[in-house]
């Protein structure tokens, strides 16, 4: 896959505090590119350096080949730029707010005209076409702005904090919105501080902080790599206190936890009693895929009865609290 | 055919639609009337039955709404202007604009062209209360044209002031403060600056001073900064039934030729709208890599800086 972003020592200062720190980025293009920061972390400064709003101090930012210091008009053409806000005109119609930005991109008239109720249908807004922006709903003006960010088909989207402030609906259906999108091979780039806003929508993630990336690259591989053992969770259902025995001693468990346990307890604990109930054990296990069903025979040969054997799938809130970690 | 600017149709959309326009062409065009009607009541009461009455009340009734109508743009040319780019800004529409393929020229043109056209409006409304004047006569065409070439230019030049203080700041409030600012400093500064010379001066100063030929331009041409001096100055030239272009300076040696106050003042106006629409788009470029190269601050940089901060929180 080709990067349709690609920035190289970019380095951004506000007089003394540094916004952005020899930032390395490279976004694929077809990906929907997560940027994950804390308040103030340079998401929104390295978005406008990329979409020619902002100079760099120094290093280098391209969008599909193209430098956005020496050719900003060429990005302009390449990239859509939605805001964390939506500017809003007095006295505008729909319709006419795209229109305006369709001449602001100098697409003809004809098109024009043919573009706008395609891209109002697209983001559900074919009935307000004639109701003035003022009075559509927060859900509506963002799916508006995207339309706007669409009109000249650019092949990146930039989308600063666009779900803030949506009701979980219009998150739910900006989420689709931004899907659909991808489908028509855009390149999406979204900035969010909520991590689960971006969990289930985006194929990659970059993580920064104070101006410096932490850590970049695909979803799962960020996972995989950040999380070098997987954690197993275990009900038993009976044979629980042989379990447990077993698994403190296999070589590939490095910790074991009962689930809802403190840890202070723990060692104190009492052998479990399988009259208590079913209980779930939590193992950090180092070893592969054959390792862990060998486990799985093993405690079931040993009589030991399991109602449920799986691999906890890690999510980006534990990466991002790995990742960050100390640096807060 | 080449499409029209696209600030320019988004602008006299939203300025156009609803009640404001017209909320505020009629209260110019009610103080127009009144001023008139008061005016021909007045004159009409004193001049009698003389066969010169007519003429006179024509003349005192033309200069009179050219007059207010001066003010009155003078007043609310910068007023339209000095919220277009500002209010951009605040409703943080402005990176949008910028962000596109507008060039800021194209911005600084349609802004201009949209609060011009509503000026336009307001002078041609004026017409059919100036053309009251024609009734009773004694105003000539030279006039007429005169008072509307004075009109357009005013109209240009502070329409452009407006659209200077707008593209520098970050509030509509702020730039409509500082452009009305620059007009009052400019209508009663000057006229004060002329009092304290000629005071300084006195009945006694030298005729070598004031046969001087860069005294004569230099007055004349600070004269003609100021648009009611310098219309005035021409009316009264041409009441004494001197060229519309050019006036002749007695002095004891020589003649001068120095052109005409209106003349004088159309071109200075020229020049320096032409100059604060330079500037309004140095101000309005988003993205200098030059500048940015270079290691002081500049006031976009803050302004940027303070940005970052409130999207921040």
């Amino acid at each position: 896959m080709t990067a349709i972003v690609e920035t190289r020592d970019l380095t951004r200062r506000f007089g003394s505090n540094l916004a952005l720190d020899h930032l390395n980025l490279t976004i694929p293009e077809g990906a929907i590119f997560g940027f994950i920061g804390p308040n103030g972390a340079g998401k929104t400064t390295t978005m406008r350096i990329l979409t020619t709003l902002l100079a760099p101090s120094a290093g280098e930012a391209r969008v599909a080949g193209v430098s956005v210091v020496s050719d900003p008009r060429a990005v302009r053409r390449l990239v859509g730029f939605m805001p964390d806000f939506f500017g809003v005109y007095d006295n505008m119609k729909s319709w006419e707010y795209l229109d305006f930005f369709g001449r602001a991109y100098g697409i003809p008239a004809q098109r024009r005209q043919q573009l706008i109720g395609e891209l109002l249908e697209l983001v559900d807004l074919g009935h307000k076409r004639d109701d003035l922006v003022m009075s559509l709903s927060r859900g509506m003006k963002q799916r508006l702005s995207l339309a706007r960010a669409m009109m000249h088909d650019p092949q990146l989207l930039i989308l600063d904090e666009p779900a803030s402030g949506l009701d979980p609906r219009a998150r739910i259906e900006l989420r689709e919105l931004l899907k659909e999108l991808r489908a028509l091979g855009k390149t999406i780039m979204i900035s969010s501080h909520i991590l689960t806003e971006l969990a289930e929508m985006c194929t990659h993630i970059g993580i920064i902080e104070r101006g410096k990336l932490l850590a970049a690259g695909e979803v799962q591989q960020i996972l995989r790599s950040m999380r070098p053992h997987r954690i197993v969770e275990i009900r038993i259902v009976s044979g629980a206190a042989h379990a447990e025995a077993m698994l403190r001693t296999h070589p590939d468990v490095l910790e074991l936890r009962r689930e809802g346990a403190r840890e202070t307890e723990e060692h104190e604990a009492e052998p479990l009693d399988d009259a208590t109930g079913p209980h779930t054990l939590l193992a950090d296990f180092a070893g592969d895929e054959h390792a862990l069903g060998e486990l799985l025979a093993a405690l079931v040969t040993a009589g030991v009865r399991i109602s449920h054997f799986a691999e906890q799938s890690g999510d980006l809130e534990d990466i991002f609290l790995h990742v960050t970690k100390g640096i807060v | 055919m080449p499409e029209l600017n696209p600030i320019l149709i988004k602008d006299l959309r939203s300025r156009m639609r609803g009640a404001r326009a017209y909320i505020l062409l009629t209260i110019y065009l009610t103080i127009l009337a009144g001023v008139t009607l008061l005016l021909y009541v007045a004159i009409a009461g004193s001049v009698g039955n003389d066969l010169n009455a007519g003429r006179e009340i024509g003349r005192a009734l033309f200069f009179t709404i050219a007059t207010v109508a001066l003010i009155e743009v003078c007043l609310i040319t910068p007023v339209l202007t000095s919220g277009s780019v500002a209010g951009e800004k605040e409703r943080q529409t402005y990176d949008l604009l910028v962000a596109s393929l507008l060039t800021p020229w194209q911005i600084v043109w349609g802004k201009l062209a949209s609060s011009l056209a509503f000026a336009l409006l307001l002078i041609i409304a004026v017409v059919p209360v100036m053309s009251l004047a024609f009734l009773f006569g004694g105003v000539g065409l030279t006039e007429v044209l005169i008072a509307i070439v004075g009109l357009v230019t005013t109209a240009i030049l502070y329409a452009t002031i407006g659209l200077f203080w707008s593209a520098l700041m970050r509030s509509s409030l702020g730039a409509t403060s500082f452009a009305i600012g620059t007009v009052i400093v400019i209508l009663l500064g000057i006229p004060f600056l002329i009092v304290i010379v000629t005071l300084i001066l006195g009945p006694s100063a030298p005729s070598s001073l004031l046969d001087s030929l860069w005294f004569i331009y230099v007055s004349r041409l600070f004269i003609a900064l100021h648009p009611f001096i310098a219309l005035g100055t021409t009316a009264s030239q041409l009441s004494r039934g001197e060229s519309p272009f050019f006036e002749i300076v007695q002095t004891s040696a020589t003649n001068v030729v120095v052109p005409s106050p209106w003349l004088l003042y159309a071109i200075f106006s020229l020049i320096a709208t032409a100059i604060l629409l330079a500037l309004s788009v140095r101000l309005i470029h988003p993205v200098r890599p030059e500048s940015a190269r270079g290691r002081r601050t500049r006031p976009q940089d803050r302004q940027d800086a303070s940005e970052e901060r409130v999207s921040k929180r």
